[in-house]
C-alpha cells in the first residue's frame, strides 16, 4: 500500500475510536481523585512491618518485588538479545583482545582529557556505589545507581584508549556479575521457601529505621540488582564497542549473500 | 513440600538456571547447557503436571513475600502478588515446558557458536510463559508478556542476516506497540478499580458495569492479546516472524506463545470480565467474528505460499482462528476445545516447524517448488510429514480431532462451521500438497503458489538426523493419542476455569469416529487432488478460470505486503473495528 491508503485507513481508524475515547476520558476518575487506598495503605504498613523509610523500595524489592524480578530479567534478556545478535555467528572468538582497524589514526589523548576522565570517572563511580548503598533509605537504587556506575566505564574509554579501556573492563567477568546478580535475587526469593515461608519473604532481621540497613532482605535484594545492571550495561557497553572494531574481517551473515 | 510452596519454583527454577548459565556462559562446556536446560524443561513439565492434578480440589494460591490479601486491613486492597494455579493453567504450563524440553531436545548444538546464550533467552521466554499462565495479578501478567516479547525479539532475529533482521523488526514493531496498548489498558482498569487482583477486580467490576473505563481497558489489554495470538487484522507479522525465526524458535512461536494469548483472553474474560454484559457481548459477538475471518484467511494465504516456513505460519493463523471461536463462546465445551486444541495444534504445528528445519539443515531449501522430489532419500522425514498434515486437515483421531467436534458445537451456525473445516482442510491439503511435491516428487502445474515469496535459507546441518527426528515422532504420537483417558480431567479443568467454584457443567471431550467425521478429511484430501491433477491451462477458457481464481489470492497477498508501517495501520483498524463491536 502507498502512504496515501495508509492514513486513510488511519483516520478511519481514528475517527470510528474518537467517540469511545472521548466517553472513556468522560468516565475516568477525575485528576488528582484517585479511587486506589494501595498509597495509603502502604505508607502505613510498610514502616510499621518493615522499618522502611523508602515506600518505592518497599514497593518494588518486598510488596511486589516477584514484578521487579521479571524486569530484572526483560534488562538481562535485553542485553543478552542484543549481545547475542552482535556477535552473530562470531561468537566469542575474536573478543579476547582489543582489535584495531589497520591504517585507523589513534589520536593520542590530551592530558587534561585523560586528567579530567579519571576524576570524573571516579567520582562517578562512587556516586552510583552511593546511590545502589542508599536504595532503601532514600530515591535511587540498584537499578539507578548500576547505570550511573556503568556510565563511568565510557568515561574511562574517552580517558585512557580503547585498548587500556579493554584491559580494564573485563567482558567474562561483567557476564558473570550480571548472572550473579540476577541469580542472588532468585534466590532471594527461592530460599525462604526451603524455611517454609512464602518465595521472596522477607526473612532477614529488619534493621532500624531510617538505617541504611533498614528493610531486611530488601537490602540484600537492592544489591543484587545493583550488581547485575552494573554488569549488564558493562557488557552492552563492550559489545557496541566491539561492533565498531573491524566491521570488514567480521562481515554480519546474509543469506542472499551466501 | 506442598503445593503451595512448589507454586512459585515453576518459574523461579528456569529464571534461576537462565542466570546461572549466564553467569558462567563463558566457561561452560556447551554439551552441559543443551543437557541442563532439557531437564529442567522436563522437571517443570512434571511439577505443572502436579500442579493440576493438586488443583482439582481447589486453585493452588500462593502470595509472594507473604503479602496476603488479609494483611492490608481493608476489603478490595491487595498488597501483595499473587500465584494462582487452576488446572487448565497448569496443564497449559506444563505444555509450554514440554515443548521447550522437545526444542531443546531438536536444538541440541545447534547454537554452539554463542554459548548457552540462546539457552539463557530460552529459559527467560519459558519462565515468562509458565508465569503468564500462572499469576493471578495483572500488572505481573504484563510483566511475564513483555519478557514473553523481549527474548522472542533478539531469538528472532538470530543470526541477523537481511531478511530476519526484517521480520523480527516487523515482529518488534507490532508487538511493541501491543505492549504499550496492554500497559495502557492495565492503567485505566487500575485507575478505575483501585486493584491489580484477578479476583478483586472481578467484584468491583460487578459492582461498577457497565463502564466505559472497564470496556476500554478491556479492548486495550485483549488487542494486546490478540495482537501476540496474530488474529486478523493484527496478525500480519506473524509470517514474516515465523518464516526466519530459527527452527527451534518458530516450534515455540507455533506451538504455544501465540495460543497463551487466547488462552489469555479466555482467562480474563472469564475471571475478570464474566460479570460486565458489554464485555461479554463484544467476545460472543465481536471475537467470533473475528475468528471466522482469522480462520478463512490464514487457510486462504497459507493455501497460496510456497516457502514451506511461511506456509506453516498461515496455516498457524488459521488454526488460531478456529480456536478463537472456542474462546468466543466462554463456555465450558469452548474451553475445552480450547485446551485439547491447543495441546494438539501446538504439537502438530511444532513437529511440521521441525521438519522445515530438517530440510533447512539437509536440502538448503524450504521451498516446495525447488526442492521438487528431492526428499526422497529423508523418506522417514516425509512419513511424519504427511501424518501431520493429515491431522491438521482433519483426520479423525488425537487430541485435535477430540477438540474440533467440540469447537464446532460452539459455532453459531452450520454455515459458520463449514467455513472452519474449509480453513482447516486448506491448511492440511497444502502441508500435504507440499509433502507429495518434496518427499514423492509428484505435482500437477503450480496454482496460485508458484507467485508467493520465497528465498534460500540454510541451518547448521552437523546434527544427526535421528536426533531431529525424534522430537518430532514423539509429538505426533502423542498428538494421535486417543483422549479418553485424559478427557474427563481437561473438561474438569476447564469448567474449573470457568468457575472456580467448581458449579459449571463439563463437557467431556471424545474422539469417537462416525462417517460424518471423515467430512473434513474428504474435503482436504479433494483438494489435494485437485492441486496434484492440476494442469498448465492451455485453452482461453482454462486460462480464464485460472485467472479468476488467481483473483482474491493475489488480493490477498497484496495486503500482507511486509511492510511495518502497512501492519500499524491495520492494527489501528483492529482496535477501531474492537470499539465499534461494542456499539
Amino acid at each position: 500500500m502507498n502512504t496515501t491508503a495508509r492514513i486513510v485507513l488511519l483516520v478511519i481508524a481514528l475517527v470510528v475510536l474518537a467517540p469511545a475515547a472521548g466517553m472513556l476520558i468522560l468516565a475516568m476518575p477525575a485528576f488528582g481523585h484517585p479511587l486506589s487506598q494501595y498509597g495509603d495503605v502502604v505508607n502505613a504498613l510498610a514502616p510499621r512491618l518493615r522499618n522502611i523509610s523508602n515506600m518505592v523500595a518497599a514497593v518494588n524489592f518486598d510488596i511486589r518485588g516477584i514484578d521487579t524480578l521479571g524486569e530484572e530479567c526483560m534488562l538481562l534478556a535485553a542485553v543478552t538479545g542484543t549481545v547475542m545478535l552482535l556477535r552473530g555467528h562470531r561468537g566469542e572468538d575474536m573478543s579476547e583482545r582489543a582489535g584495531r582497524v589497520p591504517g585507523r589514526k589513534q589520536p593520542s589523548r590530551s592530558d587534561a582529557t585523560v586528567l579530567l576522565c579519571r576524576f570524573i570517572a571516579t567520582v562517578l563511580f562512587l556516586f552510583g556505589i552511593y546511590m545502589v548503598l542508599h536504595g532503601t533509605v532514600t530515591p535511587g537504587g540498584g537499578f539507578q545507581g548500576g547505570v550511573i556506575v556503568a556510565s563511568s566505564f565510557v568515561l574511562l574509554y574517552l580517558g585512557e584508549s580503547y585498548r587500556a579501556w579493554r584491559r580494564i573492563v573485563l567482558g567474562p567477568a561483567l557476564a558473570a556479575l550480571e548472572g550473579t546478580g540476577a541469580l542472588a535475587y532468585v534466590l532471594a526469593a527461592a530460599l525462604p521457601l526451603l524455611g517454609g515461608y512464602a518465595a521472596l519473604q522477607n526473612v532477614l532481621p529488619l534493621g532500624t529505621w531510617k538505617d541504611l540497613f533498614s528493610g531486611g532482605l530488601m537490602v540484600a535484594v537492592n544489591y543484587a540488582v545493583g550488581c547485575a545492571v552494573i554488569g549488564s550495561f558493562g557488557v552492552l557497553l563492550l559489545e557496541f564497542m566491539e561492533e565498531t572494531r573491524a566491521p570488514e574481517n567480521d562481515p554480519v551473515p546474509d543469506e542472499e549473500d551466501e | 513440600m506442598n503445593p503451595v510452596q512448589l507454586l512459585p519454583v515453576a518459574v523461579l527454577l528456569p529464571l534461576g538456571l537462565a542466570a546461572l548459565l549466564l553467569a558462567i556462559a563463558h566457561w561452560l562446556p556447551p554439551r552441559l547447557a543443551d543437557g541442563a536446560s532439557v531437564l529442567a524443561s522436563l522437571g517443570l513439565v512434571a511439577l505443572c503436571g502436579w500442579l493440576a492434578v493438586q488443583a482439582l480440589h481447589g486453585p493452588v494460591v500462593h502470595w509472594f513475600g507473604g503479602w496476603t490479601p488479609r494483611v492490608s486491613g481493608r476489603p478490595d486492597v491487595v498488597l501483595g502478588i499473587g500465584f494462582s494455579a487452576d488446572p487448565m493453567s497448569a496443564v497449559v504450563a506444563a505444555f509450554c515446558a514440554l515443548l521447550f524440553a522437545l526444542s531443546f531436545i531438536f536444538a541440541w548444538g545447534y547454537f554452539d557458536k554463542i554459548h548457552a546464550h540462546f539457552h539463557v533467552l530460552m529459559l527467560l521466554f519459558m519462565a515468562a510463559m509458565i508465569g503468564f499462565c500462572l499469576t493471578r495479578d495483572l500488572f505481573n501478567l504484563f510483566v511475564w508478556f513483555e519478557l514473553m516479547s523481549i527474548s522472542a525479539f533478539a531469538l528472532t532475529a538470530y543470526p541477523l542476516g537481511r531478511s530476519s533482521l526484517e521480520g523480527a523488526l516487523n515482529f518488534t514493531v507490532t508487538n511493541a506497540l501491543a505492549s504499550f496498548l496492554m500497559l495502557a489498558g492495565v492503567g485505566l482498569l487500575y485507575a478505575r478499580t483501585g486493584t491489580l487482583d484477578f479476583l478483586t477486580m472481578a467484584k468491583v467490576i460487578a459492582r461498577i458495569a457497565p463502564d466505559p473505563v472497564i470496556t476500554g481497558g478491556f479492548v486495550l489489554v485483549a488487542t494486546a492479546l490478540l495482537t501476540k495470538a496474530a488474529i486478523v487484522p493484527f496478525h500480519m507479522w506473524l509470517a514474516d516472524a515465523h518464516a526466519v525465526a530459527p527452527t527451534p524458535v518458530s516450534v515455540i512461536f507455533s506451538g504455544i506463545m501465540v495460543g497463551l494469548g487466547l488462552f489469555g483472553v479466555l482467562k480474563l474474560t472469564a475471571q475478570v470480565f464474566a460479570a460486565d454484559a458489554q464485555v461479554l457481548a463484544m467476545v460472543h459477538g465481536g471475537l467470533f467474528a473475528l475468528g471466522i475471518a482469522t480462520a478463512l484467511t490464514g487457510g486462504l494465504m497459507a493455501w497460496a505460499q510456497r516457502h514451506l516456513k511461511r506456509l506453516l505460519a498461515f496455516s498457524t493463523i488459521s488454526h488460531l482462528g478456529v480456536m478463537l471461536t472456542a474462546v468466543a463462546a466462554v463456555s465450558a465445551t469452548g474451553a475445552t476445545g480450547l485446551l485439547l486444541y491447543l495441546i494438539g495444534h501446538g504439537l502438530v504445528k511444532g513437529a511440521l516447524f521441525m521438519i522445515a528445519g530438517i530440510l533447512l539443515a539437509r536440502r538448503n531449501s524450504v521451498d516446495e517448488l525447488a526442492l521438487h522430489g528431492q526428499g526422497r532419500t529423508l523418506w522417514p522425514v516425509g512419513v511424519v510429514m504427511a501424518v501431520a498434515g493429515l491431522l491438521l486437515g482433519g483426520l479423525p483421531a488425537g487430541s485435535m480431532y477430540a477438540a474440533s467436534d467440540l469447537i464446532h458445537e460452539s459455532a453459531h451456525s452450520v454455515a459458520l462451521m463449514f467455513v472452519l473445516i474449509f480453513a482447516a482442510s486448506l491448511t492440511g491439503a497444502a502441508v500435504l500438497r507440499a509433502a507429495c511435491r518434496i518427499f514423492i516428487g509428484c505435482s500437477g502445474a503450480p496454482g496460485v503458489e508458484v507467485t508467493a515469496p520465497t528465498e534460500r535459507g540454510r541451518e547448521q546441518a552437523d546434527r544427526p538426523l535421528w536426533l531431529m527426528l525424534l522430537p518430532c515422532v514423539l509429538m505426533i504420537a502423542i498428538a494421535v493419542l486417543p483422549v479418553d483417558a485424559v478427557a474427563p480431567f481437561m473438561g474438569r479443568a476447564a469448567a474449573l476455569l470457568l468457575q472456580p467454584d467448581g458449579n459449571a457443567a463439563t463437557a467431556i471431550a471424545s474422539d469417537h469416529v462416525t462417517l460424518g467425521s471423515f467430512f473434513a478429511l474428504a474435503l482436504t484430501l479433494a483438494l489435494l487432488a485437485a492441486s496434484l491433477m492440476r494442469e498448465r491451462p492451455t485453452r482461453r477458457f482454462a486460462r480464464r478460470v485460472g485467472r479468476v481464481e488467481r483473483l482474491p489470492f493475489d488480493a490477498l497477498q497484496f495486503l500482507h505486503s511486509g511492510l511495518v508501517t502497512d501492519y500499524v495501520a491495520w492494527m489501528a483498524i483492529g482496535v477501531a473495528l474492537l470499539a465499534a463491536f461494542l456499539g
